[in-house]
């Protein structure tokens, strides 16, 4: 009977032990914000018709725009594998290289092509996407936005944006005749086309939640109006042109409103909500002092506004709700203009002033109200996110010329866009 | 004799069990031909032997032994006492099987054949001296047949006595491991005793430290490793710091925390030295809390 007692004994010890063992165990309480490191590898492509279209540079430069990722020079790459299993996971991990790229390019036709491509982790050496998308010569570009999408959501867990679309205003030639285009490209600022053209300028591009309308200015009347144009009829409506100022619009969250600024008859300006379908007009703030740029909160229950009404502009929050007061934002500084809100609304974008300078600056919605100045340019103005929040696209200057820029939300990562030409006004940043 | 015994023993348990049912078929047979055509003996024993070997090879010589013996014992009423013991002997290994009944029933008929041989010899003095020739024969046999079985008696102690012998080196072999294992636990308890010392003091708090700073410096955050977020990695290095494994355990974060977690460990490798080499853990726990 000594024999279990014994075995009883000796399994207790061993349990004692482990315990005591408890592991050995390390915190970690922070990291780094840092790119991290990928090589998108050449596709391979057989045909010469679609070895004219190179996807892994569209997708490279994507990623490395989103400040999220640094993208290997194709010139450190030492193979160009075009599937997984000609991947030399040793080879590339010592190029420190954390994931990876590869795939193809195939014509399937006269105007077919097929783009076939996979995503893997060098470090755990798993396979992580593989797909394959099929399209035309003109969709090339799209489906290689697609798959910058897709390696960009499977690596961050964030929606990728480098398949949506810009708005912006160029101006081009000088006064007397210069010349106002309303242009919608992709998110990379290629393919422009051209929504509206005028003699008259045009101001304040918005976008309809749906992607389908834009909302904007035009003086084509010699006085601001507000219009909305359907982007694939072309077909526009004259929503507001009341006396005086009719600028600023924002559509609120389901679609069916605007917000807008409008004037008194004595100048005084004013942000009030106009109905789209009957045309019924709410009036949101009523001050002497300018109240202009509102924006709509995520639930379509209040107002992000600029006001001066403290002696310098300054970013309120106002509910809809009647008799609401509102309340101010931001503290920091003299000048903080025209906010947008991030798409969780965990954070505004705005125009601020720094040294005499105009900046792009961010502030945390989270009760600390952290702000953050994200540009050093000298007339950085006009911040739009990307609806994925990672991006922030606004109007820059380069050598007395207005260039479309775009910096990561942290600030990380700042880049000017392929510069199209004019002047370049005013972007606002697609949905998905 | 005892390793054939040792290595047959079921066969032979089985070969003289069939003995037993043989000298009982035997008896009961000659008790006939005896009766009808007693000098036709000799061919039932041949065949018996047939079938015996035909089922065992191995046990052959015995077999014949045996049947040679049943012979002699149909011959001579001295014969049927020696036959006797020797069904006797068959029966104290066929308990098992019910033929007990059957053995007995054979002695009683080899009883009452010994009385009729007896009138037969009196009668026929050729049948005597046959009879002589075979009394002196089975004699030898039955001789023979005791020295089997005392052999197989000794055997049977023998192995009775191995298996104690090997029962006895299995117990203290047990012992000599249960003590070496009790020694064992006692050193673990000891060194780890000694490895929790040094894992609170200075050296662990370098080590610990070292590694923070590897793994931080390794770890690119994604946007959703805010606070709250807890994730535990299990992490196996081989000496010299090489990362071979690292698996999230436990983590309630999204697929990108986990991703950024497991590669910062690798990114991380090899991983820096301890400042004791009793603070090497070949498997040992990350947990990663951001705390913005």
């Amino acid at each position: 009977m000594i024999k279990p007692l014994r075995v009883l004994q000796i399994l207790a010890v061993l349990v004692f032990c482990s315990a005591a063992r408890a592991e050995f165990v390390v915190e970690i309480t922070r990291g780094q914000s840092e790119a991290i490191p990928i090589a998108v590898v050449p596709f391979s492509s057989a045909q010469e018709t679609a070895a004219s279209f190179d996807v892994a540079d569209l997708v490279s430069d994507d990623l490395t725009r989103s400040g999220r990722f640094n993208a290997m020079d194709r010139k450190d790459m030492l193979e160009q594998p075009h599937s997984g299993a000609a991947i030399a996971f040793d080879d590339w991990r010592r190029l420190n290289s954390d994931y990876m790229v590869v795939g193809q390019l195939s014509a399937q036709g006269s105007d077919r092509f097929n783009i076939v491509f996979e995503l893997y982790n060098v470090l755990t050496r798993q396979r992580l996407l593989g797909y394959q998308i099929s399209t035309n010569r003109a969709g090339l570009r799209l489906a290689s936005h697609q798959v910058a999408d897709m390696v960009f959501e499977k690596i961050i867990g964030v929606r990728g944006a480098f398949a949506t679309r810009v708005a912006y205003i160029s101006v081009l030639g000088h006064l007397p005749n210069r010349r106002y285009r309303l242009i919608v490209a992709d998110a990379d600022g290629d393919n422009p086309r051209i929504i509206m053209e005028s003699n008259e300028p045009l101001m304040s591009p918005a976008w309809s939640p749906d992607g389908q309308s834009l909302a904007y200015v035009s003086f084509e009347d010699k006085l601001p109006s507000l219009y909305v144009q359907t982007l694939k009829s072309g077909e526009r409506h004259r929503v507001s042109a009341r006396a005086g100022v009719n600028q600023a619009p924002a559509w609120s969250p389901d679609g069916k409103k605007l917000a807008l600024t409008l004037s008194t008859r004595d100048g005084n300006l004013d942000v009030y909500v106009l109905d789209l379908a009957t045309q019924g007009l709410t009036r949101i703030t009523d001050d002497p002092a300018i109240d202009t740029e509102p924006q709509w909160s995520k639930d379509g229950n209040s107002l992000y506004f600029t006001s001066d009404r403290s002696g310098g502009p300054q970013i309120y929050k106002i509910s809809l709700t009647p008799g609401s007061k509102p309340r101010r934002l931001t503290f920091q500084g003299g000048y903080n203009a025209r906010p947008r809100l991030s798409p969780d609304e965990s954070q505004l974008t705005f125009v601020t002033q720094e040294d005499g300078a105009y900046r792009i600056a961010t502030m945390d919605l989270n009760g600390r109200n952290d702000v953050q100045v994200l540009t050093k340019g000298h007339f950085d103005v006009s911040p739009s996110y990307a609806p994925n929040g990672a991006v922030i696209i606004y109007a820059s200057r380069d050598q007395g010329r207005g260039v479309l820029a775009m910096v990561s939300s942290d600030g990380r990562v700042q880049q000017r866009l392929v510069s199209p030409e004019g002047e370049v006004q005013e972007p606002a940043w697609g949905p998905f | 004799m005892p390793g054939f015994l040792r290595e047959y023993s079921s066969s032979v348990l089985f070969s003289m069990l069939l003995h037993g049912l043989m000298i009982a078929a035997l008896v009961f047979s000659a008790q006939f031909s005896f009766t009808h055509h007693p000098s036709n003996l000799q061919p039932l024993p041949v065949s018996a032997t047939v079938i015996d070997s035909q089922i065992l090879h191995a046990a052959a010589r015995a077999q014949e032994e045996a049947a040679a013996r049943a012979a002699a014992q149909a011959k001579a009423a001295a014969d049927a006492q020696a036959a006797e013991q020797a069904a006797a002997a068959a029966q104290e290994h066929a308990t098992e099987v019910q033929k007990a009944e059957v053995v007995k029933q054979a002695a009683d008929a080899k009883r009452v054949e010994a009385a009729k041989e007896a009138d037969d010899a009196a009668r026929a003095a050729q049948a005597v001296k046959a009879a002589d020739a075979q009394r002196a024969l089975e004699a030898k046999r039955a001789a023979e047949a005791k020295q089997a079985a005392e052999d197989k008696q000794s055997a049977l102690a023998k192995q009775a006595a191995d298996a104690k012998r090997v029962a006895d080196a299995k117990r203290a072999a047990e012992e000599r491991a249960r003590l070496d294992r009790e020694a064992e636990l006692r050193r673990q308890i000891q060194d780890e005793e000694h490895v929790s010392e040094v894992e609170a003091g200075p050296l662990g708090d370098r080590y610990r430290l070292s590694l923070q700073n590897r793994i931080t410096h390794a770890w690119i955050k994604p946007p959703s490793a805010r606070s709250g977020i807890d994730c535990r990695v299990e992490v196996t290095q081989i000496p010299g710091g090489e990362v071979t494994n690292a698996r999230v355990t436990q983590c309630n974060g999204d697929a990108a925390v986990r991703q950024s977690i497991e590669n910062a460990v690798y990114r991380a490798s090899p991983l820096p030295d301890p400042p004791d080499p009793s603070l090497f853990h070949r498997v040992f726990v990350l947990e990663f809390k951001p705390n913005d």
